[in-house]
């Protein structure tokens, strides 16, 4: 009997490190023949206009799969609701991490639940590349496993403002943002390049995410004469901000960032006011005759023909293009030291988005965008080339006390 | 500025005034705020978007149907749920609102997705009529119009029909309205599909000037309800004054102190009342007898 006991016991303690460090020799979420991705998206709530990103990414992952693959592995992808609510995101993502197992999280939209998960993703080293928001957080400073590809709200607001300076000889720029990350953060960006002109803002104006009543807002726009005015708001405060501007005969140069893009739909909700409204575009039109943009629609003609195939839809693509090449260029030996090395070695690698750069200290893909304007019927205009910011971001981020 | 901020002061504060209305009409027969409210007018705004776009119907139909839509699932909440409830306290029924309100916010999410979409409505909001320095649009002065012909009605209804009465003496006494033949679960009814339809009118109203999403009554949801605590919640006439008088204080307020505060003085004017007047501005103060 004692014998037995001990014989067990020695198995026991000699198996149990081995059954532990198993882990170890299998990477999280990749087999030979599958490699697990996850990502979370609202599909209900306040920002579900942004949801179509994830599915568009499904809708890309389905076309690589089709085309076989990434080195004989097919990528599985999980989807989930977090309906913008970062407490939800936090839950998500340590279902997909420890549950589903994923290898990597792909884009995921908004600031705040993505802030709300960075810590743990890197804790767990889970790589992450594209958060869809122009936040500077992820990038600034750099981690490990986080890879930025959205260009910066920041370099957009200098952008916009430089065309209105240097392009279309606008002399009294106005700002009207949103109350928080996102707002403040192009306002930031505008400032910085108007001082660069020598130049101020004739009034910098803050909303409340749920204001539905502009007037006295507007009033204020109005009251400093500017010819030109930025906004940095949700599309349905941007179609308030129109409408109320337009009944009150205030009719400035109106700019705004990419998250107001989406050019049909902003067209229609402002009833037509949304014509020649300039944008920063962080991809192609919808309608560019790019070849990958003819390769991505015949995509979501095959893979997802219900969802309208808009901005957001597509960028679900444009966000995960840099992922995809760094799985690439990984090869077989897929680990998330390995694939981070991968990432390190991306130079000048364009998809349908801006050119994309990585390095070993070097979190932020994009530093280019292009501007647009939209046409008659909520049509999509390219106006320049695409640009890249020159705007110095320790300074930018010091005066944001970061 | 100064009259230009009253004018929109007054627009919004009648969508307020209706919301606080639709509010009150159900708070004073069951105790109870519908925080449902905001979230079936949505609804049912959508329905007459849906209607008027998908289907095609005239503005007439639409909006009837719309409307009609509305009083329907006043009806079917109350009688579903509400009455089904066990041994209800004001609590339980609050909670039963609450339940409302996430269940029709999915359901329109789900139905009709996140897109924002313009409902069109037969007068413009570009439009505009100037009043010296200020301009209002001609759906500014719809808004108005239409508030103001509702509320008429409304007192004419409370003041002179069977069923107002009916519905007065319910709200007064609901034993002694059933003692005297009152079919109380009757009115009860009929007070949700009043509510529901009040409160359409006011989604049908907001949407072309807000856009049509499935979060169009959020922020005036609490806005109507500040208005109706303001007024008094047991007052028709109060808290469709509240509903003006927060639009205008807000908008003022916006334009002369600070627009970051803006959004907050409704909740702050909610304090305040209850801490100095809790039964509202124009309330007789009410003391309940054991």
């Amino acid at each position: 009997m004692k014998t037995r006991e001990w014989v067990l016991m020695v198995a026991f303690a000699v198996l149990l490190p081995l059954v532990l460090a198993s882990g170890a020799w299998a990477e999280r979420g990749v087999t030979d023949t599958e490699i697990r991705i996850g990502q979370y998206g609202p599909q209900t709530g306040p920002a579900a206009l942004w949801g179509a990103v994830a599915r568009g990414t499904g809708c890309y992952f389905d076309m690589i799969n089709a085309e076989g693959g990434i080195h004989g592995r097919k990528i599985t992808y999980f989807l989930r609701d977090d309906g913008y609510m970062a407490p939800r995101t936090k839950a998500i993502c340590k279902e997909l991490v420890e549950s589903k197992e994923v290898f990597a999280m792909a884009s995921g939209v908004g600031t705040s639940p993505g802030m709300a998960v960075k810590k743990y993703l890197h804790k767990k080293k889970v790589p992450w590349v594209g958060p869809a928001t122009g936040s500077t957080h992820w990038a600034y400073p750099p981690t490990k496993y986080l890879f930025a590809v959205y260009p910066l709200y920041i370099d957009e607001a200098a952008m916009l403002v430089n065309y209105a300076v240097k392009n279309l000889g606008k002399k009294r720029i106005a700002f009207f943002y949103q109350n928080d990350d996102y707002g403040r953060e192009g306002l930031a960006g505008a400032e910085y390049a108007l001082g660069k002109l020598g130049m101020k803002l004739v009034a910098k104006v803050s909303v409340e995410v749920l204001d539905t009543d502009l007037s006295s807002h507007c009033m204020k726009l109005k009251k400093a004469k500017p010819d030109c005015v930025l906004m940095w708001l949700l599309p349905k405060q941007g179609a308030i901000i129109l409408t109320t501007a337009a009944k009150m005969g205030f009719k400035p140069l109106w700019m705004t960032s990419s998250t107001l893009s989406d050019t049909p739909i902003m067209y229609k909700i402002t009833r037509g006011l949304y014509k020649d409204v300039i944008f920063a575009s962080f991809g192609e039109g919808p309608n560019s005759q790019h070849p990958l943009m003819k390769k991505y629609r015949a995509a979501h003609d095959r893979f997802a023909p219900k969802d309208r195939w808009g901005v957001f839809f597509y960028a679900g693509f444009i966000f995960v293009e840099p992922m995809v090449e760094g799985l690439r260029r990984c090869g077989r030996d897929l680990t998330a030291d390995n694939f981070v090395k991968a990432m390190e070695s991306i130079k000048d690698f364009q998809g349908i988005g801006p050119k994309i750069t990585y390095g070993p200290n070097r979190r932020q893909g994009a530093r280019s965008m292009f501007l647009a304007k939209c046409g008659d019927k909520g049509t999509f205009i390219r106006l320049s080339d695409w640009l890249t910011s020159d705007v110095d971001l320790k300074e930018v981020l010091k005066r944001l006390g970061r | 500025m100064f009259l230009q901020l009253i004018m929109s002061g007054l627009s919004f504060g009648s969508l307020y005034a209706l919301i606080a209305l639709a509010m009150v009409i159900i708070y004073k027969t069951s105790e109870v705020p519908n925080f449902g409210q905001g979230e079936m007018a949505m609804i049912s705004t959508f329905v007459a978007y849906t209607l008027l776009v998908t289907y095609q119907y005239s503005y007439a139909v639409s909006f009837v149907g719309a409307l009609l839509f509305a009083a329907v699932l006043g009806v079917f909440l109350e009688f579903v749920f509400l009455r089904r409830a066990k041994d209800p306290n004001v609590l339980s029924l609050i909670l039963i609102t609450l339940g409302f309100e996430m269940v029709l916010y999915g359901l329109a999410s789900w139905k009709w997705g996140a897109d924002q979409r313009d409902l069109p409505f037969p007068v413009s909001d570009f439009d505009t009529v100037s009043l010296g320095p200020a301009v209002v649009s001609y759906l500014n002065i719809a808004t108005l119009l239409i508030t103001l012909v509702l509320m008429f009605f409304l007192f004419l209804f409370f003041k002179y029909t069977k069923v107002g009465i009916a519905m007065k003496a319910t709200q007064q006494n609901a034993m002694a309205a059933r003692i005297n033949g009152i079919r109380t679960n009757r009115i009860l009814s009929i007070t949700w599909a009043m509510s529901s339809l009040i409160g359409a009118v006011a989604g049908i109203l907001l949407a072309p000037i807000a856009t049509l999403d499935p979060n169009l009554m959020l922020d005036p949801l609490l806005k109507g309800f500040s208005s109706a605590v303001l007024g008094g919640m047991t007052t028709l006439v109060g808290a469709a004054l509240g509903g003006y008088i927060l639009g205008i204080i807000e908008n003022l307020f916006g334009g002369y102190v600070s627009l970051e505060f803006k959004s907050i003085v409704a909740f702050g004017i909610i304090v305040l009342v209850l801490c100095f007047k809790p039964s509202g501005l124009f309330a007789r103060h009410y003391v309940r007898k054991v």
